[in-house]
């Protein structure tokens, strides 16, 4: 029982001596603050990416025929969004961090907010692709039965293809907030102390490293957990009723 | 002018590629009130298309319909009114698998005839009633056959109370022997008076229900006419060679 005795006064010592624990627990908090707030970003400016996109793609040929002001200003709004979606996927989101911290918001003191903005942003474009694809993934044949009902394309996207969607894309979506919980441990690269950046504090004054950083990764696989429980329990909600 | 032609048709063209492929080549067909209609011809021949033309699911290239003595093809004109009065029935059914029968049945009258939901509950139940289907009210459509979700579809579509109703190959997609209660429930809302368009290969559906029979072939109308005169005396050899292979 030596090993457990020596675990535990290594534990005392890493985690309780000073206080230390309080630093995981802040930037713990910290973490699921950014982490929380960007996946609202994200998902708010992924349904509005999503959006655009995917009424381009449902209704350009018909608006063709016509060329009115709503047909040239769907071409230019799919043309930002593609470009949006083709840089935030095509740089890495630590530069993105950066150059938020240094160049966009240079003259800002709230770091958690520019993190929370930049993680934000990156996110949506990832969110944006997963609901057009639960979007086209819907068959064709409900948007035409909404359709022929006399629903107009709004009516029928609301009512018709959006809950059918939501199923959907659930998994890919609990992915994403899972890939972003962990992505925001580079936010000590811009000086927040979030739980990584807290458990690597831990390591430099106590010189020890296996204890703070296994106990930060324990937390963020322990959060990865609760998260994939609980979708997997709305998803199976959701579907009670479908077979 | 004021007739009784509910759909007129007037040099309907469908292409693709800039005219390489004419899925309609200058189609006119009229339909009158109260006229059943039924469009055969081979796979490829345009009858979808057709279909699918009259309540704007496919948008013309060229050429006139009018719905109700309406322009349709005019873009000016509020395709979702007029979609509100044309019922349309799917060969794969497209009942929303989220919702329960009877939500199928709802949704759209609340939601566009601003009925309120014991209204629309009420109709739904009473034409539930008349296919035999009332007791699956609450399933969803996955628990259902072919054969009911196929006529579930067709009340989903008279909930809108309709005009004019289009078919397009109600019964392909169905096992043999569901394809009977299908094909009765579209005898009865023939027989109560229902324009009706529809794309199928019962021949015998065709002979027994039809006023008009329209048979097309590589995106043409070839003959029109009466069951009789399509079904015992047909004119063009195309349509002899058609009806040979399919009785």
């Amino acid at each position: 029982m030596m090993w457990l005795s020596n675990f535990i006064s290594d534990f005392k010592f890493v985690f309780l001596e000073s206080e230390r624990y309080k630093l995981i627990i802040e930037g713990l908090f910290v973490t699921l603050e950014i982490t929380l707030f960007a996946v609202l970003i994200g998902i708010a400016l992924g349904t509005v990416v999503a959006s655009i996109r995917s009424t381009y793609d449902k209704n350009i040929e018909s608006l063709k025929k016509r060329k009115n002001l709503g047909y040239y200003l769907l071409c230019v709004c799919n043309v930002i969004c593609k470009i949006y979606l083709t840089v935030i996927r095509g740089t890495p989101t630590v530069v993105q961090l950066l150059i938020a911290y240094f160049i966009v918001f240079a003259t800002s003191n709230n770091d958690v907010q520019i993190a929370v903005f930049a993680f934000g942003i990156n996110s949506g474009a990832y969110v944006a692709e997963i609901i057009r694809a639960g979007i086209m993934a819907v068959p064709e044949g409900q948007f035409e039965a909404g359709r022929s009902l006399g629903f107009n394309y709004v009516q029928t996207m609301f009512h018709i293809i959006i809950p059918q969607m939501v199923k959907n894309v659930l998994p890919a979506l609990c992915n994403e907030f899972i890939v972003l919980i962990k992505e925001t441990s580079i936010a000590g690269y811009i000086g927040i102390t979030d739980l990584t950046k807290a458990g690597d504090l831990i390591r430099g004054r106590t010189f020890s490293a296996f204890l703070p950083l296994f106990g930060v990764a324990f937390i963020y696989l322990l959060l990865v957990l609760v998260l994939t429980y609980l979708v997997g329990k709305l998803e199976r909600r959701l579907r009670a009723n479908e077979r | 002018m004021k007739d009784n032609k509910i759909i007129r048709v007037e040099n309907l063209k469908k292409y693709y590629k800039g005219g390489a492929i004419k899925a309609l080549d200058n189609i006119s067909i009229n339909v009158d009130e109260g006229e059943v209609v039924v469009i055969i011809g081979p796979s490829g021949s345009g009858k979808s298309t057709l279909l699918r033309s009259l309540n704007l699911l496919e948008i013309p290239t060229e050429g006139n319909i009018f719905v109700d003595d309406v322009l349709i093809t005019d873009p000016k004109t509020d395709i979702n009114k007029h979609r509100q009065k044309m019922g349309m029935v799917f060969q794969h059914f497209n009942l929303f698998p989220n919702m329960n029968i009877l939500k199928n049945l709802t949704i759209a009258p609340t939601r566009l005839l601003g009925k309120s939901n014991e209204e629309a509950t009420e109709y739904a139940m009473e034409l539930l009633e008349r296919v035999g289907l009332a007791d699956r009210a609450a399933a969803y459509p996955s628990q259902l056959s072919g054969g009911q979700k196929q006529r579930i579809a067709i009340v989903r579509a008279l909930c809108m109370n309709p005009k004019i109703m289009l078919f397009d190959e109600p019964t392909s997609a169905l096992d043999p022997e569901m394809v009977g209660e299908v094909l009765d429930v579209m005898k009865e809302l023939a027989a109560q008076g229902m324009s009706m368009v529809v794309v199928t290969h019962e021949m015998g559906f065709a002979r027994e229900v039809a006023d008009k029979v329209v048979f097309m072939d590589a995106g043409q109308l070839i003959e029109q006419g009466t069951p009789e005169q399509i079904f015992e005396h047909p004119q063009s050899e195309r349509l002899k060679t058609f009806l040979d292979k399919v009785i």
